[in-house]
């Protein structure tokens, strides 16, 4: 009971920084419609893509099985992880821009649950973007199997904690270089083409593949087509140690993360770097 | 920690409004004598009682020059050492207002960010309530109510309800009790009816006037205001400084206001620290602060021109002149010379001849203007 008044403490916050993004995100209403629509808009291009795919009869010959169904589980599993990714250093840029990083840094609030508070409703838009994909792409003929929800989302949880850890990596250096997005950009674009989104990773020169096995995306999303498609490819990842990659990867990463954004606010309060932008 | 800390201003004299601490390099030579009263302080330099909310001893900021690795990142350099703030002590006692005033670059913001946990100090401590703003910064956080210079820490895409409702439940204000208390801070700062409106679409007296409710809604220990009316009209600036006076006064805040008003600063009657690129120059009341400093210029009118112009000849070795008119002349005396040693200087016959003399008190812009163009070694030119 005693973890009860701190548990009611960050609900209370996640709430607040929660609603706060989601007024202003609602205060653009076209933008946010024409980002939801832009995000459903590869179900419907891939569509197309796969019906081509298939019309060469690729398909049989290939280890993807129903190429659609496994392209739009692999699109909106990146999208909600690149959200994760990316959320909070988007957040901290426009906060950084606007000034109103500074009002949240003295607000009584642990700088080290900043990460996490600043991205809880881009992932929240992350999950719904997700789903709209999967939604869309169900409604085009994508074939799900629903069985393996439960352990689905324990291992996009931990997807989503390692995502978010690179990203808060990426927001230490945003702290101090006050720029870092095409950092990690280039870390979205590499976790796309490796991590296996619209192709199997077996295709990826045998040199080559390891990089893939550096990137989150791609254990999630391989864990997700085997638990979601109806009839998953072959795999190219065993569960146990796609889990067991996961969780060190989380172990790590949060690990060196999470000091390291603090480290960064410390070195910015002591040089005076903060208010910069 | 803290008595050790407190116990160290034991060493320092508090020679009138000038700063000295023996065995240090200080601000010059202790050009005025006499004890400045220090708010909340006993003799030894321990808080007298626990109303001391503000207690800054020593405190030091010094920017150092950006590490060349630093360029592969961004290229806001500091190539020199900045020395923002250096030995500065102040205390403000529970309702007392203490005006912060300096040119700019004087240490200001940097005084005021060390005590928001923005910025660390280099050296010395500041307390707020007695917790370090350092090393206890969060618990710091919950007793200051800050506002900044400018109205970018406001959400302009929120309305005033949402600025002070986000702000509230990360106070841990409950729900049921917060909606009653942002309504009274908004009607306490003239925005009442506002709730709905977008602080986008506010004025910028009018967000000026949000971030200062903003800073009293948590009803804070410690009010920080970085130059709350720059951006208030003349009228908006009077009627903000009296509500501010008047809630810090009724809730025995602490309240430090900066401000590049100096008719403000008079207004507000309120304890003056003057700072001096990062040193304290003069720290009292403004009465004290005239005492010491403003010598009236003393003005004669003759009923001729020809009797102002040998007037002119007779007082130029005792005083600086100037003739506002050709009947008029003004002298700022060296020091030592009075009202008496000019009159007998200018002798029976012009004497008949003077029409008025008065005294005229300087603004308090020259008598500033005295102080931070005077070079600490020059100090004693002062007097």
């Amino acid at each position: 009971m005693r973890g009860w008044p701190r548990l009611r403490r960050l609900a209370r916050m996640v709430w607040a920084f929660a609603r706060l993004d989601a007024t202003e995100d609602f205060s653009y209403p076209m933008a946010l419609l024409f980002y939801l629509l832009g995000a459903i808009l590869p179900a419907f291009v891939y569509f197309f893509v796969a019906e081509l795919f298939e019309s060469e009869g690729r398909a049989a010959s290939s280890a993807v099985g129903d190429y659609y169904t496994f392209l739009v589980i692999g699109l909106a599993i990146a999208a909600l992880l690149q959200s994760a990714m990316t959320g909070f250093g988007g957040r901290l840029q426009y906060a950084q821009d606007r000034g109103t990083f500074e009002t949240l840094l003295v607000e009584p609030v642990p700088w080290t649950l900043i990460p996490l508070l600043m991205n809880v409703w881009r992932l929240l838009l992350g999950v719904l973007t997700a789903s709209l994909l999967l939604a869309v792409g169900g409604l085009l003929g994508a074939d799900y199997r629903l069985s393996g929800l439960a352990t689905f989302a324990g291992v996009v949880l931990l997807g989503v904690l390692a995502s978010s850890a690179v990203g808060i990596i990426s927001a230490s250096l945003l702290v101090l270089a006050k720029r870092s997005a095409p950092v990690l950009s280039l870390y979205g674009l590499a976790a796309s083409l490796f991590a296996g989104t619209l192709f199997p990773i077996d295709l990826i020169p045998a040199w080559l593949r390891w990089i893939s096995f550096l990137v989150p995306h791609t254990y999630v999303i391989a864990l997700g087509r085997r638990w979601f498609m109806a009839a998953p490819p072959q795999d190219s990842v065993a569960p146990d140690l796609a889990v067991t990659s996961l969780l060190l990867f989380v172990l790590v990463a949060l690990g060196l993360g999470v000091p390291l954004f603090s480290r960064a606010l410390q070195y910015s309060r002591r040089t005076g770097l903060l208010s910069g932008y | 920690m803290e008595s050790t800390d407190l116990n160290r201003s034991t060493n320092r004299v508090w020679n009138g409004g000038l700063v000295t601490t023996p065995g240090t390099n200080h601000d010059g030579p202790a050009i005025l004598t006499g004890t400045l009263p220090r708010w909340g302080v006993s003799a030894d330099g321990r808080a007298a009682d626990d109303e001391t909310i503000v207690a800054i001893r020593g405190l030091g900021k010094v920017y150092e020059p950006t590490p060349r690795w630093m360029r592969l990142l961004v290229r806001t350099m500091i190539y020199q050492p900045v020395v923002a703030l250096q030995d500065v002590d102040v205390d403000v006692p529970a309702g007392g207002i203490c005006a912060v005033v300096g040119p700019n670059g004087a240490g200001k913001t940097s005084m005021f960010r060390i005590l928001v946990g923005l910025t660390t100090p280099s050296a010395g401590t500041a307390l707020v309530a007695g917790f370090d703003a350092h090393r206890e910064s969060p618990r710091v956080r919950r007793l200051v109510g800050w506002m900044p210079a400018e109205d970018r820490s406001l959400f302009l895409r929120l309305n005033c309800f949402d600025n002070l409702h986000f702000h509230g439940r990360l106070h841990g204000i409950e729900q049921r009790s917060l909606r009653p208390r942002i309504s009274q801070a908004l009607d306490q700062v003239g925005l009442g009816g506002h709730e709905k409106v977008s602080a986008f679409g506010l004025s910028a007296g009018m967000r000026a006037r949000l971030q200062l409710a903003r800073a009293l809604l948590t009803r804070p220990r410690l009010l920080i205001l970085d130059e709350p009316t720059a951006s208030v009209d003349p009228v908006g600036a009077h009627e903000l400084l009296g509500l501010i006076t008047s809630i810090v006064r009724e809730h025995r805040m602490a309240a430090l206001i900066s401000s590049h008003r100096l008719e403000e600063i008079e207004a507000l009657r309120s304890h003056v620290v003057l700072l001096d690129r990062g040193r304290v120059r003069f720290q009292g009341d403004l009465d004290e602060l005239r005492a010491r400093y403003d010598r009236p210029r003393i003005e004669f009118e003759f009923s001729s021109s020809s009797a102002a112009d040998l007037a002119g000849v007779l007082l130029t070795e005792v005083g600086r002149l100037t003739r506002p008119t050709t009947r008029v002349v003004a002298c700022d005396p060296r020091p030592g010379v009075t009202v008496g040693t000019l009159v007998t200087r200018l002798g029976a016959t012009l004497t008949a001849d003077l029409v008025r003399v008065a005294e005229v008190p300087l603004p308090l812009r020259d008598v500033l203007a005295k102080i931070y163009l005077s070079t600490p070694s020059a100090a004693g030119a002062l007097q």
